[in-house]
């Protein structure tokens, strides 16, 4: 799985790199710079041919539309799974707060309707544990 | 008890004696009937958005004197009670991005990358959402450039005019913080290491100090060298030492 990135992450950053000293040439352009310019400019065109044959092996990758809004922003993505991993945990608490709820409510009520209701309650008993225990 | 229930099911007591009838624990009552319109609403709903719930047992003599009882969820069910994080091994991860500070800005992210990157990408079109919204018309392929293609970009000598030296900006490195950390402990040291040889030298720098808090340690620390009991002189403090 990671060789797949790491693969990636190499051709991203040689075409990275490429793309700065392109940017150095034509940044104060010699004549004598002309050559290596040409040179540059395929190498580019090979790097993005090399970006491409990625995709063939990154298929099976999602990305969550929300990341590309932070890096949009010009903020760490990193943000985006730590602020997944909170909302998560919060969510997991809040129900786990409800199922608990639940389950002492339910517990109060049978042992409430047992005291009204004995032999309706009996056999409400009787046939949860033909079910199993609950 | 009794009064609770009577209060919250008010129409059935109408109905019927009040006791377990009236809670549906009644032999015979079949469920009330469903109004016609609410049939006819179920059956247009798409069925993802009726909600199901838990099967009903098999209605007859097994459930009597129940009629409406639904099968328990199954125990082993995945569901909030269980921590999911842990669940799924993601502790390393939780801990990693919520345990300590994560840098807000996408140059902490990508360090290594040039230009200027923590600036919103609608600013200069840059967005990855355009290129998604608006996916560049290209072919398929990417062909090298050829003798006669490279022609094009022959370019002229000299300098970029310095609109289009995006590429130099570079987002402000945080080595200036580092800076502050470094000559905060070095700033007194200039201060108080020529005291001893030269106090005028000493007595001009403090005029020119603009900060009143390091006056008044100065005149502390004058103090301090003539009582020579103070425990300011102990050698405890790194000022104290660099005066002796």
């Amino acid at each position: 799985m990671a060789e797949k990135f790491d693969n990636l992450e190499e051709h991203l950053e040689k075409f990275i790199e490429n793309i700065r000293q392109l940017g150095i040439i034509v940044s104060d352009f010699q004549p004598s710079s002309q050559a290596v310019l040409n040179q540059k400019l395929n190498f580019m065109i090979s790097g993005l041919q090399d970006i491409d044959k990625c995709q063939k092996q990154l298929h099976d990758i999602n990305v969550p539309l929300e990341v590309f809004e932070y890096i949009d922003q010009g903020r760490n993505p990193q943000l985006y799974t730590k602020e997944c991993l909170e909302r998560a945990l919060a969510r997991n608490e809040q129900v786990k707060g409800k199922i608990d709820t639940m389950t002492k409510f339910k517990s109060l009520l049978i042992s409430e309707l047992s005291k009204v209701f004995p032999e309706e309650m009996a056999k409400y008993k009787d046939i949860r544990e033909e079910d199993g225990p609950s | 008890m009794t009064e609770m229930f009577s209060t919250l099911f008010g129409q059935n007591e109408a109905q019927g004696p009040p006791g377990s009838s009236s809670l549906g624990f009644g032999p015979g009552k079949p469920p009330p009937p469903i109004p016609q319109n609410q049939v006819s609403m179920a059956a247009q709903m798409p069925p993802q958005l009726v909600d199901e719930g838990p099967a009903l047992r098999k209605s007859g003599a097994m459930n009597e004197p129940f009629y409406l009882l639904r099968e328990l969820p199954v125990g082993n069910e995945l569901t909030g009670n269980t921590n999911l994080i842990t669940h799924y091994n993601l502790e390393h991860a939780y801990n990693k991005f919520c345990g300590k500070k994560v840098k807000e800005k996408l140059s902490n992210f990508l360090p290594e990358l040039p230009g200027m990157i923590d600036c919103p990408g609608t600013q200069d079109g840059s967005s990855l959402r355009s290129l998604i919204d608006k996916p560049p018309v290209c072919g398929n392929s990417f062909s090298p450039l050829t003798g006669a293609s490279l022609t094009g970009f022959r370019l002229h000598t000299g300098p970029l005019p310095e609109q289009y030296r995006l590429m130099h900006i570079q987002p402000p490195k945080k080595k200036s913080k580092h800076k502050h950390k470094h000559h905060r402990p070095q700033d007194p040291l200039p201060q108080e290491t020529p005291s001893d040889s030269d106090p005028k030298k000493k007595k001009k720098k403090r005029d020119d100090d603009p900060d009143r808090k390091k006056k008044k340690k100065d005149k502390k620390k004058k103090k301090n060298r003539h009582s020579p009991d103070h425990p300011g002189l102990t050698g405890s403090q790194p000022s104290s030492n660099s005066l002796r």
